[in-house]
């Protein structure tokens, strides 16, 4: 294999553990580049920060949850990364959402408490870091909300998430307005572009005004402009006279495409670069170092070389890791070993949709300071990492995160990297 | 209490039920259907799919094989809405005994099964997935046949015909006698839990493997249906066009029916004590996926999409000692109370298959009149059912050409399935159902590659929306439907529908949170 491009580091992966792992790297002064089969996690994600939500109890504060919760599982991301690792990249998140792309848009919230906000069935989700567009819907506070359906918009639907608020004690009720818009822009992005334009959010809100009610906040479906989503949110706030807050869709996940909008803008700032549509058919080894990967893209190969390398390519979901109809799992971009694979005969999943499910537990062995086994310039961040079940803690994008933020210093730090620089 | 009162009140209803309740209302009488379930939620809705040429049975039981092809013609002709036409292939894989090939077109010749031997290079242009080294290669007129199309068909047909009552969950908790004379049954609505007191001048037992339970109720002793349970994959694509059948002894895992988006491999044969049974065993899975690879090589690679377990009523004669279910004969059994227990009013139909069922109950609505000292004509086989008045058969295209009329004026909410809002909405108001396992049934949602992660929140927020449905009901419906979908997935997630439940994962427990919904 002679590889044709050289960097300082390659990252495997584009959601927020990759992206957030290579501009940091690239801020570190590092060579970056991101090699991705597609757009990932963050589009798919309600675009929230969620560290940690449930013990399986609803944790109110994460900084007082998370000692205790390590403590008794020694194997978990957040145990392996330390506690206090969590905080600094949240920080490091907030001030690269800030000097984003979308003037004005913010992340708000820490560890001292999680936000309850409302799930598009009505559900009330704790996250720590949130976009400041959706702070408003907090179910904590008391204040009623009007939830504000689009029809056709088929991933919204505004009665039942009204009725499960309110049986969560706060007054709520639901409207619905018809949009007259040509069908094929009907969806979340369609609705997005709508409101970046401030003729259209003037419309909408000459028809919505009229039908609310005393100090009602307004919470409507998360697609409040992607191109300025401060300015769209502040506006209708402005015009409606009271708070708005946006709920999380199904995907495409628009707030989730601003995290993505924003981390790529940070990557490029920091001189990095990101390859789309490039599938790692290959590592190449040298002993225990991986020196260069072959990609697949637009239909050639290309190779590229590598001091380091992060592997933040996902889990199931996305097709890293995979598991065969012979029940063995594989790690399918570099063939690393894996860990926490349920024993023969003992369940890979549940009976019970929302019980426990080990299989999810399964991800890359790593040791102490995130490198792969046998493979010892090659960090791994993100949902690759073993020993979580993110949707049931509540923890899929702290544990990115801040592995992510983890592994670009490691890797900054690391032997090939410090005799490059 | 309320209290009805028939000419004859069926109880089960699968295909077998409603047969017999379109054939008697074709015939005049007034009936009810009571089933303690969705119609077609037992085996008629858990087997293949496979309208039978009667291939399958041409050397082992030709009986069967000889019912099925008139069958197989009658229904083509009344129920062809309810067919998709695929044709059927018979052929001689490596792994197969190759002297079966002419035992088996000895056994059509015999039977009347039509058949035609082609050459291998043909079949296989047709079905290029197909094991490039089977030797032999036979048509026959097999088809699929969507059984809840039919079942609902005959519902409405009865009830638009003679005003037949269509009770679904609806369980018989116990049957009237009065003296020796069945008079009807009492039902519980399982849904309310209010119950119902219905007077038929006939009841019938068309229960399939739960027959001998509801026997039990009405005081007859012996009717013993031994369930045969198997299990049947979905993949996610028709990875063969044509239904294919091993040219061999029918054993397991040996037929592949492509039905709708998906395709069907079937089945294992374990005998079970208890017909509400709906194991799934690992192995039995593994060696589904092992018989999968001998008729289209690289089957293990596909998505397996949905496992299930249906359970074959057979009856048993109570003299013969039965190892094997698949020994049983598949044909089936009419039981006149009054001749076999001196008890009147009372008629219990059993074993058989879909592709009979119009056979079945034919002969059980001519002992019902029997027992009404009536003289009644059966007219079904060549009464088209509601909906197959043209006699075309339905094709793969249909809902897509559908979609295309009004691509622009209608939400899509499934988008496996193309199902719209519109369609949606009307099946809400004609079921008055809350179930969403009921819409999985009658219209397919829920059933494609997705196993419902997108349309499924579509549904629930429509649903209570329109409905008045309250929270805690939607709740309900959305959770206990991804508690079933789990159960029919769990088994089989391995390679892309691994993926793919994790993506609903994330929809489910990440976006909506839908777990930590306040109970």
């Amino acid at each position: 294999m002679r590889p044709s491009l050289h960097y300082d580091v390659v990252v495997l992966g584009a959601g927020v553990a990759g992206l957030t792992a290579a501009a940091k790297v690239a801020e570190g002064g590092a060579r970056v580049c991101v090699l991705a089969k597609g757009v990932g996690s963050t589009h798919l994600a309600p675009g929230t920060l969620d560290v940690l939500g449930y013990t399986p109890e609803r944790v109110e504060v994460p900084a007082d949850a998370l000692p205790a919760f390590v403590a008794g599982r020694p194997d978990h991301p957040y145990a392996l990364l330390g506690v206090d690792a969590i905080s600094p990249a949240l920080d490091w998140f907030a001030g690269r959402i800030e000097r984003g792309p979308h003037p004005g848009y913010r992340y708000v919230g820490n560890l001292k408490r999680n936000l309850l906000l409302p799930t598009a069935v009505g559900a009330a989700r704790p996250s720590a870091l949130v976009p400041e567009t959706m702070a408003g819907g907090d179910l904590r506070a008391e204040r009623p909300v009007c939830v504000v359906g689009l029809r056709p918009l088929r991933d919204f639907h505004a009665s039942l998430c009204a009725a499960n608020i309110a049986r969560l004690g706060v007054e709520a009720r639901a409207v619905e307005l018809r949009l007259d818009m040509d069908r094929s822009e009907v969806n979340a992005l369609g609705l997005a572009r709508g409101f970046d334009d401030p003729v259209f959010r003037r419309d909408f809100v000459s028809r919505l005004a009229p039908q609310l009610d005393g100090d009602e906040r307004v919470g409507m479906p998360a697609v409040l402009g992607l191109r300025d989503p401060h300015g769209a949110w502040a506006d209708l706030e402005d015009r409606l006279g009271r708070p708005v807050f946006e709920i999380p869709t199904l995907p495409p996940s628009v707030p989730g495409i601003r995290v993505f909008d924003a981390l790529h803008a940070a990557l490029r700032a920091a001189g990095g670069r990101l390859v789309m549509g490039s599938r790692v058919a290959e590592g190449e080894r040298e002993g225990t170092r991986v020196t260069a990967l072959r990609s697949e893209t637009a239909g050639r190969e290309t190779y590229f070389g590598a001091r380091a390398v992060v592997l933040a390519t996902g889990g199931f979901a996305s097709g890293a890791l995979a598991l065969g109809s012979d029940w063995v799992v594989r790690e399918t971009v570099l063939d690393l070993p894996v860990r926490g694979v349920p024993a023969p005969g003992s369940p890979r999943f549940g009976a019970h949709y929302f019980g426990e499910q080990p299989m999810a537990r399964v991800g890359v062995a790593v040791d102490a300071t995130l490198r792969a086994e046998g493979a010892e310039n090659v960090f791994v961040a993100g949902a690759a990492l073993p020993g979580a079940e993110p949707w049931r803690e509540g923890s899929g994008e702290g544990i990115s995160l801040t592995s992510g933020h983890r592994a670009a210093e490691l890797v900054l730090a690391s032997d090939g990297l410090a005799a490059a620089a | 209490m309320a209290t009805l009162s028939t000419d004859v009140l069926v109880i089960g209803g699968g295909a077998t039920g409603a047969s017999v309740v379109w054939d008697a209302a074709l015939r005049g009488l007034h009936v009810v259907l009571a089933d303690r379930a969705d119609l077609v939620e037992g085996t008629s809705g858990r087997f293949h799919g496979l309208l039978h040429s009667g291939g399958r049975y041409v050397v082992k039981d030709p009986r069967a094989a000889e019912e099925c092809i008139v069958e197989n013609r009658i229904l083509r002709e009344v129920a062809a809405d309810c067919i998709e036409d695929t044709g059927g292939l018979f052929v001689t894989t490596p792994f197969d005994d190759p002297a079966y090939a002419d035992r088996f077109a000895q056994g059509c010749r015999d039977t009347g099964v039509d058949c035609e031997e082609v050459a291998p290079a043909e079949a296989l242009r047709d079905e290029p997935l197909l094991n490039p080294r089977i030797s032999r290669a036979f048509r026959v007129p097999d088809a699929n046949i969507d059984p809840w199309k039919m079942v609902w068909a005959m519902a409405r047909g009865a009830h638009e015909r003679s005003g037949a009552r269509i009770l679904p969950y609806h369980a018989a908790v116990d049957v009237h006698r009065r003296g020796e004379e069945v008079t009807g049954a009492r039902l519980r609505d399982v849904r309310t839990g209010e119950e119902l007191d219905v007077e038929a001048r006939v009841t019938v037992n068309a229960t399939g493997a739960w027959a001998g339970k509801v026997a039990d109720m009405a005081g007859i002793e012996g009717v013993h249906v031994i369930p045969g349970r198997g299990i049947m994959l979905a993949m996610n694509h028709r990875l063969v066009d044509t239904v294919v059948n091993r040219c061999q002894m029918p054993t397991d895992g040996d037929i592949i029916v492509p039905i709708r988006t998906v395709c069907v491999i079937g089945t294992t044969d374990v005998h079970t004590d208890d017909p509400d049974d709906q194991t799934v065993a690992q192995e039995e899975v593994d060696a589904l996926l092992d018989d999968g690879e001998r008729l289209v090589p690289g089957f293990r690679r596909a998505r397996a999409l949905r496992v299930w377990t249906g359970v074959r009523p057979l009856f048993e004669d109570a003299k013969e000692d039965v190892r094997s279910t698949r020994d049983v004969t598949r044909a089936h059994t009419l039981l006149d109370h009054a001749e076999r227990d001196g008890v009147g009013g009372f008629v219990t139909i059993t074993g058989g298959k879909l592709t009979t069922c119009r056979l079945m109950a034919e002969e059980t609505v001519d002992a019902v009149c029997r027992h009404l000292g009536e003289s009644r004509p059966c007219t079904t086989t060549t009464e088209r059912l509601p909906g197959s008045e043209t006699g075309e058969y339905y094709h793969l295209g249909e809902r897509l050409g559908r979609r295309e009329d009004n691509l622009r004026n209608d939400e899509l909410m499934c988008e496996c399935e193309l199902i719209t809002r519109g369609k949606f909405e009307e099946a809400l108001r004609r079921r008055g159902t809350d179930n969403l396992g009921d819409f999985r049934r009658t219209l397919r949602l829920g059933m494609g590659p997705c196993q419902g992660g997108f349309c499924i929140y579509r549904a629930t927020g429509i649903m209570h929306g329109i409905d008045g449905m309250t929270a805690e009901q939607a709740n309900e419906v959305l959770l206990s439907f991804l508690q079933e979908r789990w159960k029919g997935v769990r088994p089989i997630l391995y390679g892309d529908q691994l993926r793919q439940a994790r993506l609903d994962d994330w929809i489910f427990q990440g976006v909506l949170d839908v777990g930590h919904l306040k109970q």
